[in-house]
C-alpha cells in the first residue's frame, strides 16, 4: 500500500509543476506587468513614467528571463513563502492561513452531509424505482443540479430570511453558529445531485445482482438485504464521485463566499481575480490543485478497502 | 399424511413493456417428504419461475395470478411477507444456478453462510460459524475454518457451489430447490456435485426438485420427472416410467436427442424442429403443437389437461397432457 | 396461425436502434419538457433579436429599474434599458457560447480520444495522462486565470491590428471575449469527450464481433463506420446535451465573476451579477435573468437525462 501511495505522489509531482509552469507562464506573458499595473491602478494615472517603472522593475528583478523568474518562484514556494499580494502587500501566507480554515470548514461539512443525505435519497429512490417517491426524487435532483449556485444562493437566502425568518447569513461566526445553515445548504445542494443520482444508479444494478436473489432466498427480512448486501456494493461508485464532489463544492465557494461574506479561500479568490493579484492567484490555482489531486489519491486508496475483490488486484500488481 | 408440497393450478406472468409473458400456466403437481423430483424443460419453458413461485421468490415485474402453493399444509401464496421470509431458509433451501455471482463479492463466506440461519434461529455467531464448518466439511471442503474468513474470489466455482449447497442446507430445510446447479460447471466438477448431492440426500433424508434441461443427467438420480413446455406441464412419472415408455411427443424427442453409446458414428443427432414457443401472444391449443410430428386437428385447438394414462393405477399415477395415444411409440433408450 | 407460433418474437416487430430510443425518449414526460424548452430556446436565440421591441443596449434614464409593465415586460434595469430584450440577446450569447465550446471540444475530445484509443502503448498513455491532469485541475479557476491573463495582450494585439488596418475596434474586443470563453471552457470540457471515444473504440476493438470481421478482412474504414460510430453515436448524444447546458452555466459563472463576456454585452451571468447588487430593492433586475438561467439549465438536465435513459435502456425491473 505504501508503494502504491509512492508511486501516485511520484506521478502527481510533474502534473502539478506542469500546472506551475503553465499558470505562471499564462501570467507572466499575458497580463503583463504587475508594476505597470500597479501604477495603473494609483489613483490618476499619471505615474506611468517608463524610466521609473524600469528602474523598479529592476530592482525587484523582474526583467531576469522567465525561466530564472519561475526558478525563484519555485524556490519560494519550496520554502513555503509565496511572496506578498500586489494589491495589499500583505504575506500571502498570511491571507492563506487566515482563508483556509474557513473554506475548510465549510467544505468538509458539506461534503459530509452531501454525502449522507445524497446516498440516503439515492436509495430510497432505487428502492422505489417509478414509483412517485423515485420521480420526485429524481426531479429534486436535476433541479437542484440544473441551478447554478449563484442563482440558487439568492434565491434560498430571500426564501429563507424573508418567509422563514431565519438569521441574515452574512458573515463567519464559526462552524456552529446559525449563520452558516443557509452557506452549507447553498454550497452543498448542487453537488448532491451528482450523489443522489449515482447512489441510485448503483442500487438499482445491484439490485438485480444474483447474490442479492440468494439473500432474500435465505429468508432474512428487506431491511436487512439492504443494509447488508445492498450498501456495500454501492459505495465503491459512489465514492467515486467524491472527487468531482470536491471540485464542485470549491468552484461553489468561489462564486458564493463573496455573498455570503464568508472570509474563504473562494472570496479570496475572486478578489484576486478582479484585481489581478498574481500571487495571490498563483498561490490558489497550486492549492487548489493539491486539494483535488489529494481527494483523487485518497479515493483510489479507498477502493481495495471497500471492495474485496480490487484488494486482490491490488496485491496481484503489487 | 399431507404431502410436504402441493402446487395446484399455478399461473404466473411477467409485466412487459406491451403486455404480459405468460411464464406459468396451471401447474399442478405434489411431492412427497424425502423424494426426489426432476424438472426438465428447455430454456423458458417456465420450470425455473414455477419453481421460484413456490416461494414467491419473483422479480418485481412478475405477479403470481393464479393457483395456491402448500408447504407441509401451509398456504404459500396468500400468506404474510413475514411467514414467507420465515419458511424461505428455514424449510425451504435453494441452490442457485451460477456459483460465480450468486454469492455476495463483498462479504467473507463465513458471513454469508450464516446470515440465514442466524436470523432464523437466533443462535450465537460463533456457533453458527462452527455449524457452518460442520457443513462445509461436508460438503467436501477441506480446511473448512479457514476458508469461512475468506471471500468469494477466492475459490473456485465448484467449490462456490458446494458453498451455495451448505449455505441451503444449514437451516435443515424439508426441501430443497435446486435451480440448475452444475449448468454452469464443467462436465467433471458436475460429476462430483450430483454425488455429493446424491449422498447428502441419503444422509438428511431431504426431499429435492433439480431443475435442468438436461435429461440425461437425471438418470439414477431422482425418483421422479416432470418435464415441462410452454409454461405447462406436458408429463409427469416416476423415472423408470419416462425413460422406458414415454409418453409426450416432447420427452420423447428429447430422449432421441441424447446421444449414447449405441449411436452409430456418423449418424445425425436427431434434433426437434422448430422454435420455442411465444409465451408473449400464447398460441390456442397444445403449446408443443407446432413442432409435434404427431399432432392432429384437436391438438391446435385445445389445450390438452394433464391427466392419469389411462390404466395407470396408484397415488401419483403416469400423468400426461396429449390428445394423442403414444403408447408404443416411445423409444427404449 | 401455425406461422405466428414459430416466430421468434424478436422477429415479429423489428425495431432500429434509433426508433426504439426514439419511442422512450418521447415517453419520458420530463425529457419532452426539456426538449421543447430547449427547441424554444435555439428559437429565440436565433430570431428573438430581430423581434425586441427595444434595443438591448438603448438606455432610457428616466425610466430606471421600473418594475414589469406593459411597456417593459420584465421591467428595466438601473440604466433604463429593457431587461426583456436583453435577456433574449442574453440567449444568443448562451447559445453561441454553448455550440462554439462543445463542437471545439468535441473536435479536440474525439481527436484525441481516438488518437488514444487506436494506437494503444505509450501515445494512449500519455493522452490517458492528459486527460487525467485536465480532470483534476480546478477547473474554474483555470479558466478564469486564462481569461484574466490572455485577454490583454490580446486587447493589445487587436488595437495593433485595428491601428493597422482600420477595423471596427468595438467588434473586435467582443470577439476576444468571446473566443477566450470558449476556447478555455473546451479546453476544460474536451476531455469528457476524449473519454467517451476512447472508451468505445477500446471497448469495440476487442469485441468478439470486430476481430471476427477483421479476421474475415474487413476494412479498418468499414469496421469503424458499422460498429464504432454506431455504438459511440449514444454517448455522444448525451455528452452534446450535457455539455450543451453545463457549457450555459459556466458562461454565466464567468460573466458572473467579472471575467469573460463584459457588459453592455448581455449575458444572463452578467446580468445576475448587476441585479445582485440591487436586489433587495428592485428584485425583478435578478429574477428574470436568474429563473430564465435557471430554467434554461434545468431543461437541459431533464433533456440529456431522458437521452440518457432512451439511449441506455436498463431492465425494467
Amino acid at each position: 500500500m505504501g508503494r502504491y501511495i509512492l508511486n501516485r505522489l511520484v506521478r502527481w509531482i510533474p502534473s502539478v509543476f506542469i500546472l506551475l509552469l503553465l499558470v505562471y507562464a499564462l501570467v507572466f506573458f499575458g497580463a503583463g506587468d504587475p508594476i505597470k499595473l500597479i501604477f495603473l491602478q494609483a489613483p490618476g494615472d499619471v505615474a506611468y513614467d517608463p524610466a521609473r517603472i524600469d528602474a523598479i522593475r529592476e530592482a525587484a528583478g523582474l526583467n531576469r528571463p522567465f525561466l530564472l523568474q519561475f526558478w525563484d518562484y519555485v524556490l519560494n514556494v519550496a520554502q513555503g513563502n509565496f511572496g506578498n499580494s500586489l494589491v495589499s502587500g500583505r504575506s500571502v501566507n498570511a491571507m492563506i492561513s487566515a482563508a483556509v480554515p474557513v473554506t475548510l470548514k465549510i467544505g468538509l461539512t458539506a461534503i459530509v452531509l452531501v454525502s449522507v443525505v445524497g446516498i440516503l435519497l439515492g436509495v430510497i429512490a432505487a428502492l422505489n424505482q417509478n414509483k412517485w417517491l423515485d420521480n420526485l426524487i429524481v426531479g429534486f435532483a436535476l433541479v437542484i443540479w440544473g441551478i447554478p449556485v449563484f442563482v440558487a444562493g439568492p434565491l434560498i437566502t430571500v426564501f429563507l430570511v424573508l418567509v422563514l425568518d431565519f438569521d441574515v447569513p452574512y458573515g463567519w461566526g464559526g462552524l456552529f453558529s446559525t449563520k452558516v445553515i443557509v452557506p452549507l445548504l447553498v454550497i452543498g445542494l448542487n453537488p448532491m445531485a451528482l450523489i443522489i443520482r449515482q447512489a441510485r444508479a448503483g442500487v438499482l444494478e445491484v439490485l438485480s445482482e444474483d447474490y442479492v436473489r440468494t439473500a432474500r432466498a435465505k429468508g432474512i427480512p428487506n431491511y436487512q438485504v439492504v443494509m447488508r448486501h445492498i450498501m456495500r456494493p454501492v459505495l465503491t461508485p459512489v465514492v467515486s464521485q467524491i472527487g468531482l464532489l470536491v471540485i464542485a463544492t470549491l468552484n461553489n465557494s468561489i462564486l458564493i463566499e463573496k455573498v455570503f461574506g464568508l472570509p474563504g479561500l473562494g472570496r479570496m479568490t475572486e478578489t484576486a481575480i478582479k484585481s489581478s493579484d498574481y500571487p495571490v492567484i498563483m498561490a490558489i490555482v497550486l492549492i487548489f490543485s493539491i486539494v483535488v489531486m489529494a481527494s483523487n489519491l485518497l479515493v483510489d486508496i479507498s477502493y481495495p478497502l471497500l471492495d474485496p475483490r480490487a484488494a486482490a488486484k491490488k496485491t496481484e500488481d503489487e | 399424511m399431507t404431502k410436504l408440497l402441493e402446487v395446484n393450478n399455478l399461473h404466473t406472468r411477467f409485466k412487459v413493456r406491451n403486455g404480459y409473458l405468460h411464464a406459468v400456466n396451471g401447474v399442478s403437481f405434489s411431492l412427497d417428504k424425502g423424494e426426489m423430483l426432476g424438472v426438465v424443460g428447455e430454456s423458458g419453458c417456465g420450470k425455473s419461475v414455477s419453481m421460484m413461485s413456490l416461494i414467491r421468490l419473483l422479480p418485481p415485474a412478475a405477479q403470481i395470478t393464479e393457483g395456491e402453493v402448500f408447504i407441509d399444509g401451509e398456504d404459500i401464496t396468500n400468506a404474510s411477507v413475514s411467514r414467507v421470509n420465515a419458511i424461505r431458509g428455514s424449510k425451504v433451501g435453494m441452490i442457485f444456478q451460477d456459483p460465480m455471482t450468486s454469492l455476495n463479492p463483498f462479504m467473507k463466506i463465513g458471513d454469508q453462510i450464516i446470515e440465514g440461519i442466524v436470523y432464523h434461529k437466533k443462535i450465537a455467531r460463533a456457533d453458527a460459524l462452527s455449524q457452518a464448518a460442520k457443513y462445509l466439511k461436508m460438503v467436501g471442503i477441506s480446511n473448512a475454518e479457514h476458508r469461512l474468513g475468506e471471500y468469494p474470489h477466492q475459490l473456485s466455482g465448484g467449490m462456490r457451489q458446494r458453498v451455495m449447497i451448505a449455505m441451503a442446507l444449514l437451516n435443515e430445510p424439508s426441501l430443497v430447490i435446486a435451480d440448475e446447479p452444475t449448468t454452469a460447471l464443467d462436465v467433471t466438477i458436475q460429476a462430483q456435485i450430483v454425488e455429493l448431492v446424491k449422498g447428502l440426500r441419503e444422509k438428511l433424508n431431504m426431499s429435492i426438485i433439480w431443475i435442468t434441461h438436461d435429461l440425461s443427467l437425471l438418470a439414477g438420480m431422482v425418483d421422479r420427472i416432470m418435464v415441462m413446455y410452454g409454461g405447462y406441464i406436458v408429463e409427469e412419472a416416476v423415472i423408470d416410467d419416462i425413460y422406458k415408455s414415454p409418453l409426450h411427443p416432447y420427452t420423447i424427442g428429447l430422449l432421441k436427442s441424447i446421444p449414447s453409446l449405441k449411436t452409430e458414428a456418423g449418424s445425425r443427432l436427431p434434433s426437434i424442429p422448430g422454435a420455442p414457443p411465444n409465451l408473449f401472444t400464447p398460441p390456442t391449443g397444445c403449446p408443443f403443437s407446432p413442432r409435434c410430428t404427431y399432432k392432429v386437428d384437436r391438438c391446435q385447438s385445445e389445450v390438452p389437461a394433464l391427466a392419469a394414462v389411462p390404466g395407470a393405477g396408484g397415488d401419483r399415477p403416469h400423468r400426461v397432457a396429449c390428445w394423442v395415444d403414444m403408447r408404443g411409440r416411445g423409444v427404449e433408450q | 396461425m401455425t406461422d405466428q407460433a414459430l416466430l421468434l418474437p424478436q422477429e415479429e416487430k423489428q425495431f432500429s436502434l434509433a426508433k426504439d430510443a426514439f419511442i422512450r425518449l418521447v415517453a419520458n414526460r420530463l425529457a419532452i419538457v426539456g426538449m421543447v424548452l430547449v427547441v424554444f430556446l435555439f428559437f429565440v436565440a436565433i430570431f428573438g433579436p430581430y423581434l425586441t421591441p427595444y434595443d438591448f443596449l438603448s438606455q432610457d434614464l428616466m425610466s430606471r429599474n421600473q418594475a414589469p409593465s406593459w411597456l417593459h415586460w420584465f421591467g428595466t434595469d438601473d440604466l433604463g434599458r429593457d431587461i426583456m430584450s436583453r435577456v433574449i440577446y442574453g440567449s444568443r450569447t448562451a447559445v453561441i457560447v454553448g455550440f462554439s465550446t462543445v463542437s471545439f471540444s468535441l473536435v479536440i475530445g474525439i481527436f484525441l480520444g481516438a488518437l488514444g484509443g487506436y494506437f494503444g502503448g505509450k501515445i494512449d498513455a500519455f493522452i490517458v495522462w492528459l486527460i487525467d491532469i485536465t480532470m483534476s485541475i480546478p477547473s474554474l479557476l483555470l479558466v478564469i486565470v486564462i481569461n484574466v491573463s490572455l485577454k490583454p495582450p490580446l486587447v493589445n494585439w487587436m488595437d495593433a491590428q485595428y491601428v493597422a488596418t482600420g477595423n471596427q475596434i468595438y467588434r473586435n474586443t467582443i470577439w476576444v471575449d468571446f473566443v477566450l470563453v470558449f476556447g478555455s471552457l473546451a479546453l476544460i470540457k474536451w476531455p469528457k469527450a476524449a473519454r467517451i471515444i476512447r472508451g468505445q473504440i477500446l471497448s469495440i476493438r476487442n469485441k468478439n464481433y470486430v476481430v471476427a470481421a477483421e479476421a474475415l478482412g474487413v476494412p479498418t474504414s468499414r469496421i469503424v463506420r458499422r460498429y464504432v460510430i454506431p455504438n459511440a453515436i449514444g454517448p455522444i448524444i448525451v455528452y452534446i446535451s450535457a455539455a450543451l447546458g453545463e457549457a450555459m452555466v459556466l458562461e454565466s459563472s464567468f460573466s458572473f465573476l467579472g471575467v469573460g463576456v463584459r457588459p453592455p454585452i448581455p449575458s444572463w451571468g452578467n446580468m445576475i451579477s448587476d441585479g445582485l447588487r440591487i436586489w433587495q430593492m428592485y428584485p425583478h433586475v435578478l429574477a428574470a435573468p436568474a429563473a430564465v438561467l435557471a430554467i434554461v439549465t434545468i431543461a437541459f438536465s431533464f433533456l440529456g437525462d431522458g437521452l440518457n435513459d432512451a439511449l441506455n435502456p436498463r431492465q425494467w425491473k
